[in-house]
């Protein structure tokens, strides 16, 4: 499963990766929810949970924000319990994120594969997904398999989440960027 | 990686802890406690306790001198995620497997925490596949915040708040297993960002 699914975050490729470990069955993305209708019964805003685990019949959303950034996230997880009482969904939070991390005894890699860095790192991690994939399929072209450059992968937020972000990116400073850049490139390498 | 990190410094065994979040006493009356349920619900019976290495040892040696029933015991051991085994394999191992058949047997699993409930998860999976008469939990802690799998829990000593706690067993890097109570680590000996 985790073969061919691209993850929009590295955080969430780790996590497939822990539950692939202790082989607890899980999809990506595989419902989205409707939240809000226009007055002419379009839905203008739904929210797809990252994760469903059918053996658990539950939900879980991963964000690892910091937590000023998840308030978007925590509104859309409210109105979802109201509107689907009897959806079972369980966020975790950067917090918990890097706590699992600490457990497994990879927490320094839990800064590289949170928030924004862990968005240059997903892009990584695809890409050895990928390759892995084809690797396993026995593709005989060796160059089909040879590492990608690091590109800032496609993103799946919303409109004013890719705001936020954008005012949070100008913030940073460019010696500050260089410095995560080396730390995400480190990271995405020790997990590849 | 953590274990890398802290070998390069030697361990201040109780300077290194924040706050005292279980004391001895709390701990050697509530194994008590628990000893007696477990009395009461197999008496007439006998029961084998399984527990999973290593964290589970020191509850485990306390918690069979508190069970007042005859008393079998077994020891596991399973790989982690993020250990040496986590690349190569990408799937958990059973580093050590039971020492004999639990088929048609009372099994209580003794754990020291739950916190995702992933590995747990997998030995009870595991272990009902080796046919017992009655598989059950006891677990020490239980921390729920952390919780990613739902377990039925039958007998629990303490829910603990969302912090990291060493000693009794538990551990950071190894080190802290032999702490009598269980404590808060201090933050700043794992933040390193």
């Amino acid at each position: 499963m985790t073969d061919e699914t691209r993850f929009a975050h590295a955080s969430e490729a780790e996590l497939s990766r822990i539950l692939d470990y202790y082989g607890v069955r899980w999809e990506y993305e595989p419902r989205t929810f409707p939240i809000m209708w226009g007055l002419d019964g379009k839905v203008v805003e739904s929210f797809s949970p990252d994760f469903y685990l059918p053996d658990m019949d539950m939900y879980v959303e991963l964000t690892t924000l910091k937590q000023s950034l998840v308030r978007r996230k925590n509104r859309k997880l409210r109105r979802l319990r109201e509107l689907y009482p009897d959806i079972r969904i369980k966020l975790f939070y950067g917090k918990d994120f890097r706590a699992l991390m600490l457990k497994y005894g990879r927490v320094d890699l839990a800064a590289s594969l949170s928030g924004l860095e862990g968005q240059v790192a997903a892009d990584r991690i695809n890409s050895r997904l990928k390759a892995e994939a084809e690797l396993a399929a026995e593709v005989d072209d060796v160059t089909a398999v040879a590492a990608p450059e690091m590109t800032p992968t496609e993103t799946r937020w919303s409109s004013s989440e890719a705001s936020g972000l954008a005012t949070r990116r100008r913030r940073v400073s460019r010696g500050s960027r260089r410095r995560r850049g080396r730390r995400a490139f480190a990271a995405a390498r020790a997990v590849a | 990686m953590v274990q890398a990190q802290h070998r390069a410094r030697v361990p201040d065994l109780r300077g290194d802890i924040g706050q005292v979040l279980i004391s001895e006493e709390e701990i050697r009356n509530k194994v008590r406690e628990l000893g007696a349920q477990v009395t009461a619900d197999y008496t007439g019976r006998s029961v084998t306790l399984v527990s999973v290495l290593k964290g589970s040892l020191p509850f485990m040696a306390d918690l069979m001198r508190a069970i007042d029933v005859p008393v079998q015991i077994d020891l596991m051991e399973v790989s982690s995620y993020g250990g040496a085994t986590t690349e190569t394999s990408g799937l958990v191992r059973i580093l050590k497997d039971l020492s004999s058949s639990i088929a048609g047997r009372d099994v209580l699993i003794v754990e020291d925490i739950i916190d995702t409930g992933l590995t747990l998860n997998y030995l009870l999976r595991y272990l009902r596949g080796k046919n017992p008469a009655s598989l059950r939990i006891c677990a020490l802690l239980d921390k729920p915040a952390r919780r990613l799998v739902e377990i039925p829990i039958d007998y629990t000593g303490f829910t603990i708040p969302d912090e990291f706690v060493v000693g009794y067993g538990l551990d950071f890097g190894e080190f802290y297993r032999n702490l009598p109570f269980i404590g808060v680590l201090r933050r700043e000996l794992y933040e390193t960002a």
